[in-house]
C-alpha cells in the first residue's frame, strides 16, 4: 500500500448511461481513517460512484484512486484494499457460507489454511458459525446481511464500502452493525457508508458528503455541517425533497 | 503465460470452485452424455452399424463413432460448463465476488476456463470408458489425444464464455449450442467419414472447423482419418488461440460485466 493520507481520491468523475448522465464531475477526497457518509436521494449517483471506485462500472472521464493507486490502470492493487458491502444479497447459490468465505478469501491470495481461519472467526463475530454448513438460501435477512458484512471484511480491507448496510435490519443488527464499525474505525479502518438513515449517517460518521442529480453539492466535518440544524433538515434543504 | 498470473492462489481458488460447481451437479453434468453415448452406440454402432460395410476405413463403424462421441460430447460438455456458470454469476450477480477481487482477466479467464476443461475431459474420457461395453478400444496415440481434448475444450469453453457474456436470458443461452454448435459437429464427422458424402458436401465439410477438431481426436484414436494431421493441429492452436484472446478482451473491457 502506497504511503498516502488519502485513502479515496475522486477528481471530476464522470459517467454516463446512455444518454443519461449519472455522474458530473463529481470530486472528493476522503482521508485514510475517516467514516465518510455518501448521502443523497435514490438516482443520485451514490452507488454508481461506489461503483466507479470497486471497477464494478466503467467510467467516461475522470481519476479514482485509492490510496494513491488508480482502480483503472493498478486494479490489481486498489481492489485487495477496498471491501463491499453491496445492497443485494448476490451470493454463489452452489456454495455452503463457509465455502463461499473461504473461497473469497482466496481470490485475494490469502493461503487456504488462513482463508478457512478468517471464515470461521467472522461467522463466529457474526453469529452465524452454526449455519456454515448452510446455503445462503436456508438464511434469514438479517443473517445474509451478515454474511454480506462477513464477505467484504473476509481479506481484511483497508477501506470498508457499505452500500446501505443495515436496510431493513431490525434494530438488534442494526446496533451490532454499528457497533462492529465503530470497531473497526477506532481500528483505523477507513468505512465509506451511504445509507438513507440520517440518525445512522448523524451517528457514526465524521465526514458527511451529500450528492444530488449526479453532482457533489455539499462536503464537510460533520461538526462543521451540524451547526444549527439536524442532518435530515440540512439534507432535505440541499435535495429539495419533501 | 506464467508470468502473467500474478494471484496464483486466486486462480487456484477460482478453478477448484469451477470444478466443484459442476461436480455438485454430476447427475446433470456428468451422467447424461455418457447415458446418450451409450445409446448411440448401442443404437448405431451394434443395431445398425453391423450392417454398414465400413471395410475401407479399417475399422468397424461402432470404432469410428467412438471418437466422434467423444470430440462432439467433449464440445458441448465444455461449451455448457462456462456458459451456465458465467450465466448464472451473471444472472445472481455473484459474478461481483471475481469483479471485486485482485485477479487479472487472464487469471479470471483461466480460472473459470479450468471447470471447462476439466468437465469436458472427464466427460470425453467417460465416453470412453462406456464404449469397453461394446467392443474395447485402446488409444493409439495419447499424447496427440491429450492434445486435442485440451484445444477443443479451451475452445469451447471460451465459446461458452463469449455466449454467457452474450445472453440476455436463459433462452439465448443454449441458441449457439442449438443451432450452430451441435449441427456443425454433427455435420463434420461424428458419425460419417467424408468420403460418403456427395462430392459438393464433401468440398463444403472442408469450411467447417469442427470436421478437423473430430478428424484430430479420431486419429488419436485409431490412427485414421481423412484429414491431414498437421492442418488439425494447426486448425486447433489456432482456434484456441483466438477464442481464448477475444475471451479475455471482453472480459478487459467488461463488456456486459461492468456497467
Amino acid at each position: 500500500m502506497r504511503n498516502s493520507e488519502t485513502a479515496i481520491s475522486i477528481k471530476y468523475l464522470t459517467k454516463f448511461y446512455k444518454k443519461f448522465q449519472a455522474l458530473d464531475e463529481v470530486s472528493f477526497n476522503v482521508k485514510r481513517g475517516d467514516f465518510f457518509a455518501f448521502l443523497g436521494p435514490n438516482g443520485a449517483g451514490k452507488t454508481t460512484t461506489i461503483n466507479c471506485l470497486t471497477g464494478l462500472s466503467n467510467y467516461q472521464s475522470g481519476d479514482v484512486k485509492v490510496f494513491g493507486y488508480d482502480v483503472t490502470s493498478e486494479y490489481l492493487h486498489s481492489r485487495r484494499l477496498i471491501g463491499l458491502c453491496a445492497q443485494e444479497f448476490n451470493f454463489d447459490p452452489f456454495l455452503t457460507i463457509y465455502q463461499l468465505l473461504v473461497y473469497q478469501a482466496q481470490y485475494f491470495g490469502i493461503p487456504p489454511m488462513e482463508a478457512k481461519k478468517r471464515s470461521n472467526q467472522l461467522l463466529e463475530r457474526f453469529g452465524l458459525i452454526d449455519k456454515r454448513n448452510c446455503k445462503h438460501r436456508a438464511l434469514s435477512g438479517g443473517m445474509k446481511k451478515r454474511l454480506l458484512l462477513c464477505r467484504a471484511l473476509i481479506h481484511d480491507p483497508e477501506i470498508l464500502i457499505l452500500d446501505e448496510p443495515t436496510a431493513g435490519c431490525d434494530l438488534e443488527l442494526k446496533f451490532l452493525i454499528w457497533d462492529y464499525l465503530s470497531q473497526l474505525n477506532r481500528e483505523g479502518k477507513t468505512i465509506f457508508l451511504t445509507t438513507h438513515y440520517m440518525e445512522e449517517a448523524e451517528k457514526l460518521c465524521k465526514t458527511i458528503g451529500i450528492i444530488n442529480h449526479g453532482r457533489m453539492v455539499r462536503i464537510g466535518d460533520k461538526k462543521q455541517i451540524l451547526q444549527d440544524k439536524s442532518l435530515e433538515e440540512i439534507f432535505l434543504e440541499i435535495t429539495g425533497s419533501e | 503465460m506464467l508470468h502473467l498470473i500474478t494471484n496464483p492462489i486466486g486462480v487456484w481458488a477460482l478453478s477448484k470452485r469451477e470444478i466443484h460447481r459442476f461436480l455438485s451437479v454430476a447427475n446433470q453434468t456428468i451422467f447424461p452424455p455418457l447415458v446418450s453415448s451409450a445409446l448411440f452406440m448401442y443404437i448405431f454402432g451394434v443395431a445398425i452399424g453391423s450392417r454398414i460395410n465400413f471395410a475401407s476405413t479399417g475399422l468397424s463403424y461402432l470404432q469410428f463413432i467412438v471418437p466422434g462421441l467423444m470430440a462432439m460430447h467433449l464440445i458441448s460438455s465444455s461449451y455448457e460448463n462456462t456458459s451456465s456458470s458465467l450465466f448464472i454469476g451473471r444472472w445472481h450477480n455473484h459474478i461481483q465476488e471475481i469483479l471485486l477481487s485482485p485477479l487479472s482477466y487472464i487469471e479470471m479467464v483461466l480460472g473459470l476456463l479450468a471447470g471447462g476443461v476439466a468437465r469436458g475431459i472427464t466427460v470425453c474420457l467417460g465416453v470412453w470408458g462406456i464404449s469397453f461395453l461394446f467392443s474395447p478400444s485402446s488409444i493409439a496415440h495419447p499424447l496427440a489425444l491429450v492434445f486435442f481434448m485440451v484445444m477443443i475444450s479451451v475452445i469451447f469453453s471460451c465459446a461458452g464464455m463469449m455466449g454467457a457474456l452474450w445472453a440476455e436470458d436463459f433462452g439465448m443461452l443454449s441458441i449457439w449450442n442449438i443451432y450452430l454448435i451441435v449441427p456443425l459437429a454433427l455435420l463434420g464427422g461424428v458419425f460419417h467419414p467424408l468420403s460418403m458424402l456427395p462430392r459438393p458436401l464433401q468440398i463444403l465439410s472442408h469450411f467447417n472447423p469442427m470436421h478437423y477438431l473430430i478428424s484430430g481426436v479420431r486419429w488419436s484414436m485409431t490412427n485414421t482419418g481423412d484429414t491431414s494431421l498437421s492442418i488439425c493441429v494447426c486448425v486447433a492452436l489456432f482456434l484456441a488461440g483466438l477464442f481464448f484472446i477475444a475471451t479475455v478482451y471482453l472480459f478487459k473491457i467488461g463488456y456486459k460485466l461492468r456497467t
